[in-house]
């Protein structure tokens, strides 16, 4: 036997519609996901063998309509006109069959080799709704087999479906869906113009003089290019004339209308559904969960779920990733010939794989809890329930969920941007995210706080941080809303679908996904960052300060000292010669460079240099601030807060300016890393980049003035 | 009248649906045509967006976009409406 055929298969539907589990059950593991070309919309791909075919399954995006005005429905348009796949299967919610068969109509306008899949056939058998499948498929012109990707019905015969269309082996009369006459005409008249223009001489004539009609701006681009348009022009002029005054409404309209019509007419010839159906489950919960006075609560309860279940779960986790790492490191370090390739293998490489990987536990979490919430339909209402806050800054219902998150780390908060449909809509969440006061950035906020104000002073600074974050959030997104990103914001038109048992499988199947996704795309980007700035602190090498600290510590060996006393001498040496080491290296060098940009916000070249190594992550400026302010100091046994506190070039002023620097400068080099992989490109990243440091910058100016002043 | 003006329970009728082409677009997509009939269902806890339902469907909007949707308000279908408060809501919504 040869190669297996290949059949090349795309899969549409409204979202909602099952889609997407029936992808997961055909193809199993064998998926790979890129993107479509152009557009950050996720492009799945998969294959199976079937009999003596190779299937190949493109999951086209989710939609309701084949217009030209979300990237969502001009990918499938485009792939379906241009890719021309062996067999376009068409996922239908059974449960919700006129609003699904309306793109179905769609489809059938296209003349592509066209299969329905008829899906959640079991929620359509209890719900005891009766459908004549024979009636429908010579309306539809197409075969329609029932499945259910939850039961895992129905599969086999799609195949076989797909296999025999593909091979030519059925034989369906195509029925064409009429139009009112004034469309008709219009449509005859028009095809008839563009079938003369030789170079359109492949393309289906019927439906671009439907699309033009419908003021498709894609087509009209498309047909304006040839003579034949000034005929064209006219005919649509024509057919709008002659609409207003039959119809008192326009041809687009009138089309959808028209559509609308043949699918009820489909359905009340061929589905027979229950009288009086009862108020469904979904019913009731929405009398709860969507209340005028429970509604914010549960909203507030859900969101506080997750965020509980993806960090205070995770934080263990984290710790055992981080222990793990770090016994790993202590168990090679033996093994390790010299210093130099000590520091390289395990504060270089190991640390940095460590600081990618330690992300994960969050980030599988996270997207446990939304791919639950998201899968059991609550996520539109979270949406619906807050939308009216969100607006008013420019963003979307649906933002305030990886907003919240950032607070926890900004990693998996800008992945999960995604559940946001316009691209403006998520760029400006994405740039929102970061100054939501991640876990790492904590740390910082507690030294500094409790170093230098009284306990019950401390909490309140550290809370007007956090609302400092959330403020200038805020108002970075309502200024990029009502600015560059202005145009092509999503409207808020939302369908709330109704409550389903998210299968184990489909929430595992996301999560593993997100995981991947992150260590493949954006961990190979955070590791070079990571070992660029380790790199940094490292070189170049201060070979006289190795002799100095060998002598020294030879000497400390040789002293009459007890064995505890100098082992703290060796301690205290050491610390004091990686202080005069990162002093020397290219990131302590910096830190002096850039010292006169940052002496008027309170900042010496000490602080510099912390904020350099900060960019890795915000906890690295604890520890920096903690090897750094070592530097000519004796006394090493006394804490890091009080060696701050009466060091002459750190002040309250100082403290607090650095607080809000910190909360507000470059986003750890992670979580860059992630937005670049979000957003598809480095300007709005470089962007963002400069835009933080002008923020960070002015804003620690005005905090230290004013605190100088005032203390 | 405009859609954003009925209240919670009203029913109405869609005549004419008038948003930017985007919007208006999704609207009649959603099955929001000449001729739908509908009945509002909520308004989120603060006040916007709204919900509405209709032949099995939930939509919501924000009431901007319920604006450019002019509709006539029906009258209320039976005596029950007005006594029988949320659960006799409930049960005609499936049937409508």
């Amino acid at each position: 036997m040869g190669d297996p055929k290949e059949i090349r298969v795309a899969l549409t539907g409204n979202p909602n519609a099952g889609k997407s589990s029936l992808f997961n059950v055909l193809t199993g593991s064998h998926q790979r996901v890129g993107n479509f070309p152009g557009v950050t919309i996720e492009k799945h791909e998969g294959y199976l063998d079937h009999k003596d075919f190779r299937i190949t399954v493109v999951d086209l995006p989710g939609t309701y309509s084949l217009t030209p005005y979300s990237p969502e429905e001009i990918v499938t348009r485009r792939y379906i006109i241009d890719e021309r796949p062996d067999v376009v299967v068409n996922v239908i919610d059974g449960t919700n069959l006129e609003r699904n068969l309306l793109l179905t109509a769609q489809l059938m306008e296209m003349e592509v080799e066209l299969l329905v899949a008829l899906n959640m056939i079991d929620e359509v058998e209890e719900k005891g709704i009766s459908i004549d499948f024979d009636q429908l498929e010579k309306l539809l012109g197409c075969h329609i087999v029932p499945t259910s990707a939850r039961r895992q019905t129905g599969l086999d015969e799609l195949l076989d479906h797909i296999v025999q269309i593909s091979e030519g082996r059925i034989e369906i009369s195509k029925n064409k869906m009429t139009f009112s006459p004034v469309v008709e005409n219009a449509v005859d008249k028009i095809a008839g113009l563009l079938s003369h223009e030789r170079e359109l001489d492949s393309s289906n004539h019927r439906w671009m003089a439907v699309k033009l009609l419908e003021n498709d701006r894609e087509v009209y681009r498309l047909a304006r290019q040839y003579p034949v348009w000034v005929k064209v022009e006219l005919a649509l002029q024509e057919a709008i004339t002659e609409c207003e005054r039959l119809h008192r409404t326009d041809p687009e309209a009138l089309i959808t209308e028209d559509r609308y019509a043949f699918v009820r007419g489909a359905m009340q010839e061929c589905v027979k559904q229950p009288k009086a159906s009862r108020a469904t489950v979904s019913d009731y919960i929405d009398m709860v969960v969507l209340n005028r006075v429970l509604g914010l609560p549960v909203f507030f309860v859900v969101v506080w779920a997750i965020f509980q279940l993806t960090f205070t779960l995770g934080a263990p986790m984290m710790a055992g990733i981080e222990f793990v790492f770090s016994l790993f490191s202590r168990s090679i370090e033996p093994l390790l010939p010299n210093a130099m390739l000590k520091s390289i293998i395990l504060d270089g490489i190991i640390a940095g794989v460590g600081s990618v990987v330690v992300y994960l536990p969050n980030i599988v979490l996270l997207f446990i809890g939304l791919s639950f919430l998201e899968a059991s339909g609550y996520m539109a209402r979270a949406a619906f329930v807050i939308d009216k806050v969100m607006h008013r800054f420019g963003l979307h219902g649906k933002s305030f969920i990886p907003m919240v998150t950032g607070f926890g780390c900004s990693i998996p908060a800008i992945m999960a941007t995604r559940t946001l449909k316009s691209r403006s809509d998520r760029l400006a969440t994405i740039m929102t995210i970061p100054f939501m006061s991640c876990g790492a950035k904590l740390p910082v906020y507690v030294l500094l706080a409790s170093a230098f104000f009284p306990p019950a002073m401390a909490a309140n600074v550290m809370f007007g941080i956090y609302l400092l974050g959330i403020v200038v959030g805020l108002w970075t997104a309502w200024m990029l809303k009502s600015t560059v990103l202005k145009s092509d914001s999503e409207p808020f038109v939302m369908e709330l679908p109704p409550y389903r048992w998210p299968t184990l499988a489909s929430v595992v199947f996301q999560a593993r996904m997100k995981a991947l996704m992150y260590l493949k795309k954006a961990g190979t980007l955070i590791l070079l960052a990571v070992m660029a700035i380790w790199a940094a602190s490292n070189f170049p090498h201060n070979r006289e300060l190795d002799a100095v600290l060998s002598r020294e510590k030879a000497s400390i060996e040789a002293s009459a000292s007890p064995q505890a006393g100098k082992s703290e001498e060796v301690r205290k040496l050491t610390t004091r010669m990686q202080a005069a080491q990162l002093e020397y290296s290219l990131a302590g060098r910096s830190g002096k460079l850039i010292e006169p940009l940052i002496r008027p916000i309170g900042f010496d070249w000490r602080i510099g240099i912390s904020l350099v190594t900060g960019v890795v992550s915000k906890e690295v400026v604890v520890s920096t601030l903690g090897t750094i302010f070592s530097i000519g100091r004796s006394d090493g046994s006394a804490g890091l807060s009080s060696i701050l506190r009466n060091d002459p070039g750190f002040s309250r002023a100082t403290a607090l300016s650095l607080m809000v620097f910190v909360l507000l400068y470059i986003p750890c080099l992670a979580s860059l890393g992630v937005m670049k992989k979000e957003v598809g490109s480095w300007k709005p990243v470089l962007f963002f980049t400069g835009y933080v440091l002008a923020i960070a910058w002015s804003a620690s100016f005005i905090t230290y003035r004013l605190a100088l002043m005032m203390l | 009248m405009k859609l954003s003006e009925l209240k919670v329970g009203d029913r109405g009728e869609v005549t004419s649906v008038a948003a930017e082409p985007a919007v208006r677009r999704r609207l009649m997509d959603m099955g929001l045509i000449r001729g739908t009939e509908f009945k509002v269902l909520r308004f989120a806890p603060l006040g916007d967006p709204i919900e509405i339902g209709y032949k099995g469907l939930l939509l919501t909007m924000r009431l901007k976009e319920a604006e450019n949707i002019m509709v006539e308000k029906l009258p209320v279908e039976d005596t029950q409406e007005s006594a029988g408060g949320v659960f006799s809501r409930m049960r005609r919504f499936g049937r409508s």
